[in-house]
């Protein structure tokens, strides 16, 4: 069960299930801090483990609607909070 | 005719498509890492789950490459890569990992390695009973590497026993970075 933010390589390597999120290299699983969405991200893979049956299925952004720019002014809140900058 | 029938209908947004900006780019991954194993043609194997996810024991296996800051980094200058792997045990404080990686942009994941080896989730799912247990080790390496037939027969394969074998798990979760 891979998560993956490059589709085509994903397609090309032939893993048995994954699920597309069209985000940034390195967010796999969302933003720092956003404990909700990285929570969010792996229960929906692993609802796609425990559903697939068919080889090769590749779930999308479709069945997971965030939109990176929500999710990322959600992480500048976080870390200004934190007194941080994203 | 009139102006709007003149105005092009908007491109599908790729991220609705579920397709990336240049799809078709390759027709296998042999073409981007010439020597690997995989073909257009290959078989996809799938395994199911043979009991439900909160009596299964999963792994995490990334190529981020994190590792306890007591371990010696892998090497991420060598022009072929690092054809080893490190284990993280699966109890980890994100306080006691590092990640050494020069192949992706993981200021974020500095910041809150969850981002990419969400290890502290993984944890938390655990502890709440929708996961039945966790290996006692985590696996990571570096994904930059030049020689893909040695991956696959190394670090791909030694990986792979080590989930079967000595983790005995029945199910990973995949983060390639």
């Amino acid at each position: 069960m891979s998560v993956t933010v490059a589709r085509d390589v994903t397609e090309a390597v032939k893993v048995p299930r994954a699920l597309f999120l069209p985000w940034p290299m390195g967010h796999h699983f969302g933003v720092p801090f956003h404990r909700d969405l990285q929570r969010r991200v792996i229960l929906a893979a692993l609802k796609l483990l425990e559903e697939s049956a068919e080889p090769g299925t590749i779930r999308t952004i479709r069945d997971l609607p965030i939109k990176w720019a929500d999710v990322r002014r959600e992480a500048k809140s976080m870390l200004t909070i934190q007194g941080q900058r994203l | 005719m009139t102006a709007a029938d003149k105005t092009p209908a908007p491109a599908a947004d790729p991220r609705e498509a579920g397709t990336q900006l240049r799809p078709g780019l390759w027709q296998t991954i042999n073409e981007r890492y010439p020597g690997s194993m995989i073909r257009k043609e290959s078989f996809v194997s799938q395994a199911s789950l043979s009991k439900p996810l909160a009596e299964s024991r999963l792994t995490l296996i990334s190529s981020c490459g994190v590792h306890c800051k007591t371990d010696p980094p892998l090497d991420v200058c060598h022009p072929f890569g690092d054809f080893r792997f490190k284990r993280v045990p699966s109890s980890s404080k994100q306080r006691e990992l590092i990640i050494h990686q020069l192949k992706y942009p993981h200021d974020d994941a500095d910041l809150d390695l969850n981002v990419i080896f969400p290890i502290e989730r993984l944890q938390e799912l655990h502890m709440e009973r929708r996961i039945g247990s966790l290996t006692p080790n985590f696996f990571s390496f570096i994904g930059y590497n030049m020689d893909p037939e040695r991956f696959e027969r190394t670090v791909a394969a030694d990986i792979a026993d080590a989930v079967v074998q000595q983790e005995h798990a029945d199910c990973a979760l995949l983060a390639p970075a």
